[in-house]
Order: C-alpha cells, then sequence, then structure tokens
C-alpha cells in the first residue's frame, strides 16, 4: 500500500498497480543478482552480506503482495486454491509483464 | 528469467569411475536428441503457441530438460573422476581426453558437438508439438539403449528416472496437441499454421492471407 494526495489534498489509500509491483519486484531482483555476484567473488564481506539480507526481507514483502492480487511468478506461486493461473497469458514475451 | 536451484532434481552418487560409459552417456548432454537440444527446442518454441495450456507445457517442461542437463553432466562429471592414464587408454577415452582432458563438453557419443541443426522450430503450433512428441521418444529409446550398454546400478538409477519422464513428457505433449486440434476451426484440421494463416494457402492467395 503506498499513501498519496488526492486532489483535494486528502491523503487516500491506493493499491499498488501490478507495473508498480513487478518494477519493485525487478529493481529488488537486479539488486539481489548484483549483490550475489559481488558476494561470489567477495564470500567474507560483511558489509554486502548484511545488504542481501535486507534485500532478501523486502522482496519476500513485494512477491507476496504481488502473487496474491496478479498470480504467480514461480510455479511454486498459484496462491489461488480455485484456478491454475500460472499458465494465465499475457506471458513475458509477450510485451505485458 | 531463470533461477538456479542448488540440487539435483533426481540424486546422482556413483561410486565407481567408468570412462567408457561416460563416452556413451554424453550423448544426452550434447547429443542429437540430449536434454540441451530439448530445453532449446521447447524453450525456442514456445513464442509461436496460441494456448496458455501450450506456453505454459512448454516453458515448464523446457526448464525440466535443464535440469536434466545437469544430471546428465553431473553423471558423465562422476563417471570420469580420478583417472589414470592407464584407465583413459584402456577404455578408448583418449579421443576426448586430448581436447577436453575430463571437462564436461556437450557432445555426441560418436564425437561431434551440441548442434541446433539436430532440431527445429517451425512456427507452427502442430507441426512443432509434433516434432516435440517424437523428440521425447527419440530421447526414451536414447535412453533404453544406454540403459542395454550399462551394467552399474549407481547409473542405470539416474537413467531410469530420466527415461520416466521422457515418458509423462510424451504423454502431457500429446494432450497439448489435443487441446490445439481442439482450439481450431473445424474446417482447419492440420490444413494450414493457426499461428499465421487465417485460411488455408493456396498458390497466390497472398492477398487473402491474414
Amino acid at each position: 500500500m503506498q499513501s498519496v494526495m488526492n486532489q483535494q489534498n486528502r491523503p487516500i489509500q491506493r493499491q499498488n498497480t501490478k507495473a508498480q509491483l513487478l518494477r519493485k519486484i525487478r529493481e529488488y531482483d537486479f539488486a539481489i543478482v548484483e549483490t550475489v555476484l559481488f558476494l561470489d567473488t567477495h564470500p567474507n564481506n560483511h558489509k554486502a552480506l548484511n545488504y542481501y539480507h535486507k534485500l532478501k526481507v523486502e522482496r519476500e514483502k513485494v512477491v507476496s503482495e504481488f502473487e496474491k492480487s496478479f498470480g504467480p511468478i514461480t510455479m511454486y506461486g498459484n496462491e489461488n486454491k480455485n484456478k491454475w493461473d500460472w499458465i494465465s497469458s499475457p506471458w513475458p514475451w509477450e510485451g505485458e509483464c | 528469467m531463470w533461477i538456479y536451484e542448488k540440487k539435483l532434481q533426481y540424486p546422482v552418487k556413483i561410486k565407481n569411475p567408468n570412462p567408457a560409459a561416460a563416452k556413451i552417456i554424453i550423448t544426452q548432454l550434447g547429443g542429437p536428441d540430449g536434454e540441451l537440444n530439448a530445453a532449446m527446442r521447447y524453450l525456442n518454441q514456445r513464442y509461436s503457441m496460441p494456448l496458455d495450456v501450450a506456453k505454459g507445457s512448454l516453458t515448464d517442461i523446457g526448464t525440466e530438460e535443464l535440469a536434466h542437463l545437469e544430471m546428465i553432466g553431473a553423471i558423465v562429471y562422476q563417471l570420469t573422476r580420478n583417472l589414470t592414464i592407464d584407465e583413459i587408454k584402456k577404455a578408448g577415452f583418449d579421443a576426448y581426453f586430448v581436447d577436453h582432458t575430463t571437462g564436461v563438453y556437450p557432445q555426441a557419443a560418436a564425437g561431434f558437438p551440441q548442434t541446433s541443426a539436430n532440431l527445429q522450430v517451425k512456427g507452427d503450433p502442430i507441426t512443432d508439438l509434433m516434432e516435440d512428441l517424437a523428440a521425447e521418444q527419440k530421447a526414451r529409446t536414447t535412453y533404453d539403449n544406454i540403459l542395454r550398454l550399462m551394467d552399474d546400478p549407481d547409473v542405470c538409477d539416474p537413467i531410469k528416472f530420466l527415461r520416466e519422464r521422457e515418458i509423462v513428457h510424451f504423454q502431457r505433449f500429446g494432450e497439448t496437441l489435443r487441446h490445439v486440434t481442439d482450439n481450431l476451426n473445424s474446417k482447419n484440421f492440420y490444413a494450414f499454421n493457426p499461428a499465421f494463416d487465417k485460411r488455408k494457402p493456396s498458390c497466390g492467395m497472398k492477398k487473402n492471407m491474414r
């Protein structure tokens, strides 16, 4: 959830859109990949390891929020108990996610 | 996008090295009906699939093939550990050894390197799924032949698992093909490419094609 101001300058609560959440996941993923590659060659660097742990927790939160509203991003994330959402379009190569 | 899981899909624990066996099994790494070609075939055919069922199956089976590629790599690696030069010569592993030492290189049993000349992406869902059914049978036959040539249970156990997966994939591709044909216009049963045309191609039909 994020807080924004409407035209009357009153704060309203608004759900993150799919695109916003996906952008956040991508940002965390990229930060994690960069940190992992660094840690692979600097396995004793505590600053990088702490950063990795901080990112890991944040990523889990955003992925969980995404999967509850918009379906799985891995085959382990089909939260819907009544439907197999995993195969639902759009697929990544179709330009929409 | 993909992420790596630090485990094999099914365990590979081989006690006795056997470079002669490695020379044969390596064909499922980089041979014509090997796991690398299987993964590349399915993961690249996905783009022109018209149905979610087909996009999903090709993605998930293509991904599982990458896990199988790793299992074959592990088998070849474990079969070629701690070899002496005498063992290498005796097993006829010297020709491979001179080029790759005991590295794991994707090649066929007969020595030619992995090539996508052994797979096709035709851009026609029916044609591609038919190829996939054949590919699973060819891989199953290859595993049958490997089992005929092996006598170490440590090797046969993971090979049997991989052979069974070929049969399951064949079954799922059969169902996928049925979904695709069932969703075609009844007048278009095997007649034209549902990923490209709207009607049956004929000579000079350029105007009516799309």
